[in-house]
């Protein structure tokens, strides 16, 4: 059975690894709602145009952003983690 | 070609490929396209005797129902990753969004990006807790703090409602799928996936479904690789060169490089958005990926493996759409002169195999498809048998089953939810199953998600709340996805929508955390003995 300074010292390190998780996930929710407020902004400001213009626009570069975030996020949080 | 006018509905019917196999055929079905073609058939017959030898090997391990519902906790970081892959690999992900690209540009890659955005919110939040404190099912790890029985039993019924709606859409889609590629009727093709998907599920267990996965997720990704590439052949290994001739056969111009899909509703978009990121932190099946490896750094290194292999998917993805509409559009061959696809826009990634590689890559790929299918729902049924005899049945009994008894009630569960899934498939024929998955997802965000989160990192949470909380989850979700256009006004035809929205998440998952915290504040329960011993579940993150 552990000892109650145990105890203690698991929560206060649960906590300070709980406080680490929630910044990572609060930080991907906001890049993900960051993109999406992009995309809607975008899309209604953008005139349509019939003319060919550039190769990757913005909303293209805001979709690929949040797609390497994600997997940056990812790795790092592996990587933190797995040297722990 | 105009984008749809119910962007939602667009969406929705995008996300429902996303896992049904593809299910948008019907309405532009070509007797050009109904014939199955011979290089199909050989791929078709070797990839089902492939996979049937899969079974039959992994079937004489499974003796045990934690090799059966878990593989023995024995996959590898890298076969787990690969696997998890190949369940977002699905042939719904390959032809749904190539063939929203194909519509309407860069929407189907904003759907590419909310599914892959969802994957760290699964590694951050409850992966490893997941994998240290379960052993069948996401019910354990609430088990480990609440009261067992009101809770499995809650975690039972929720799980087998999103997996039946899992399964009606993917046996829908897999029967048009195979209808339309080996030119039979629906109903045979639905049987003929339903009666395969049960051997597979209840003989081989889930060491067959991961290998099937992986196989099928290196077959994917490789196919994938294989189209991208010749159809980047064609102008030079120029990307620029392919946007700018897509964008010049498509009649919206440079706009399919921008999104249009959500410039009529941001709610609505946000809600689906909402609903996506955080529906897969609560899906069953994926869920159950975390048991078969054998720790908490084997999962997490397992979920970094997979978000690699979708990010790359999906850029494939990218091309792939891209390419369709470069390549495709105009041509005769394909395409009508409004630019719709023979079959189905939902086709562009098989007809753009067969422009570039042939009849050879066209069947491989169409092989590949159905192999998906196969392994997609043998992980749905047996998450769901796995929730039936563990948390169902424990939480209805009282008592925990010994292991014959478990690994019994498991095969029989997965038993009966294939013949469910077969009876379903077949009464859903034609309808509109865009509802079945966002219900799914919506279901798995509301109810399930805010159970896990609340479970693993507020140590107030009381039975009491998590009971009141998952039940307003799952009745909430189901009734306000029910009461909405995509079921009220268009499959059941009752009129203008009560609710304004196809996916409640946004209201529905921040409700049910709301309610489950009130309801345990509300009223503190005493702490039982063993708990007062007990490290809080929390301490179990670290």
């Amino acid at each position: 059975m552990p000892k109650t300074t145990d105890v203690v010292r698991l929560r206060v390190t649960a906590h300070r690894l709980g406080v680490r998780r929630f910044r990572l996930a609060l930080l991907m929710i906001v890049s993900y709602l960051a993109m999406m407020t992009f995309l809607i902004y975008s899309a209604r400001h953008t005139p349509q145009s019939p003319v060919v213009a550039t190769d990757f626009g913005p909303a293209v570069i805001a979709v690929a952003s949040c797609m390497a975030f994600s997997v940056i996020l990812t790795g790092f949080f592996v990587f933190v983690r797995n040297r722990d | 070609m105009r984008i749809p006018r119910n962007s939602i509905s667009f969406l929705l019917a995008t996300v429902s490929t996303f896992g049904a196999g593809g299910v948008a055929y019907s309405a532009q079905s070509d007797s050009q396209i109904r014939q199955a073609d011979f290089s199909t058939i050989v791929f078709f017959v070797v990839f089902a005797a492939l996979t049937l030898l899969i079974c039959v090997w992994a079937g004489r391990r499974a003796t045990s129902s934690s090799e059966y519902l878990t593989a023995g906790s024995s996959i590898s970081a890298g076969q787990n990753g690969l696997a998890i892959a190949g369940d977002y690999m699905s042939a719904g992900a390959f032809l749904g969004l190539s063939g929203a690209i194909y519509v309407s540009g860069l929407d189907g890659m904003f759907l590419a990006a909310s599914y892959l955005a969802s994957w760290p919110i699964v590694l951050f939040l409850v992966a490893e807790p997941l994998r240290r404190l379960g052993k069948y099912s996401f019910a354990d790890v609430l088990a480990h703090k609440l009261r067992e029985r009101p809770i499995r039993i809650l975690a039972g019924a929720s799980t087998i409602v999103i997996v039946s709606f899992y399964l009606v859409a993917q046996m829908v889609g897999a029967g048009e799928l195979i209808s339309l590629l080996f030119a039979i009727g629906y109903g045979p093709a639905v049987i003929m996936v339903g009666l395969l998907m049960i051997v597979f599920s209840t003989l081989g267990g889930m060491r067959a479904a991961t290998w099937v996965q992986i196989i099928k997720a290196v077959l994917m990704i490789c196919g994938s690789a294989m189209i991208a590439a010749l159809a980047l052949n064609r102008f030079g290994f120029s990307a620029s060169d392919l946007l700018k001739t897509a964008e010049a056969n498509h009649p919206n111009g440079n706009g399919i490089m921008n999104i249009h899909g959500f410039s009529q509703d941001g709610i609505a978009t946000l809600s689906l958005g909402v609903g996506i990121l955080f529906g897969t932190s609560g899906l069953p099946h994926i869920l159950m990926r975390f048991f078969t490896v054998h720790d908490e750094r084997a999962a997490r290194v397992s979920v970094f493996y997979a978000t690699c292999l979708i990010a790359l998917f999906f850029t494939m993805l990218f091309f792939i759409g891209y390419g369709s509409i470069a390549i495709l559009r105009g041509d005769a061959t394909y395409a009508n002169a409004s630019g719709a696809l023979f079959g189905g826009n939902n086709l562009a990634p098989i007809h753009l195999a067969r422009a570039v590689g042939g009849s050879v890559l066209a069947g491989f790929i169409s092989a590949v498809a159905f192999a998906t299918i196969l392994a997609v729902v043998s992980g749905l049924i047996i998450a769901g048998a796995s929730s039936a005899a563990n948390d169902l049945v424990v939480g209805l009994s009282g008592r925990h089953l010994d292991e014959r008894k478990r690994l019994r009630i498991s095969r029989i569960s997965a038993l009966a939810l294939g013949v469910l899934g077969i009876v379903f498939g077949l009464a859903c024929e034609g309808q509109n199953v865009a509802y079945l998955l966002a219900l799914a997802t919506a279901i798995a965000a509301s109810a399930n998600f805010p159970l896990l989160l609340l479970a693993i990192y507020w140590d107030g949470l009381t039975t009491r709340g998590a009971v009141v909380g998952g039940t307003f989850g799952l009745i909430s979700s189901v009734a306000l996805t029910v009461i909405g256009p995509t079921i009220w006004s268009k499959v059941l035809g009752l009129g203008p929508a009560i609710f304004p929205y196809d996916s409640p998440a946004l209201f529905t998952v921040p409700l049910t955390l709301f309610v489950c915290w009130v309801v345990s504040i509300a009223k503190a329960e005493p702490e039982k003995d063993w708990q007062l011993t007990q490290p809080s579940v929390a301490q179990y993150v670290e």
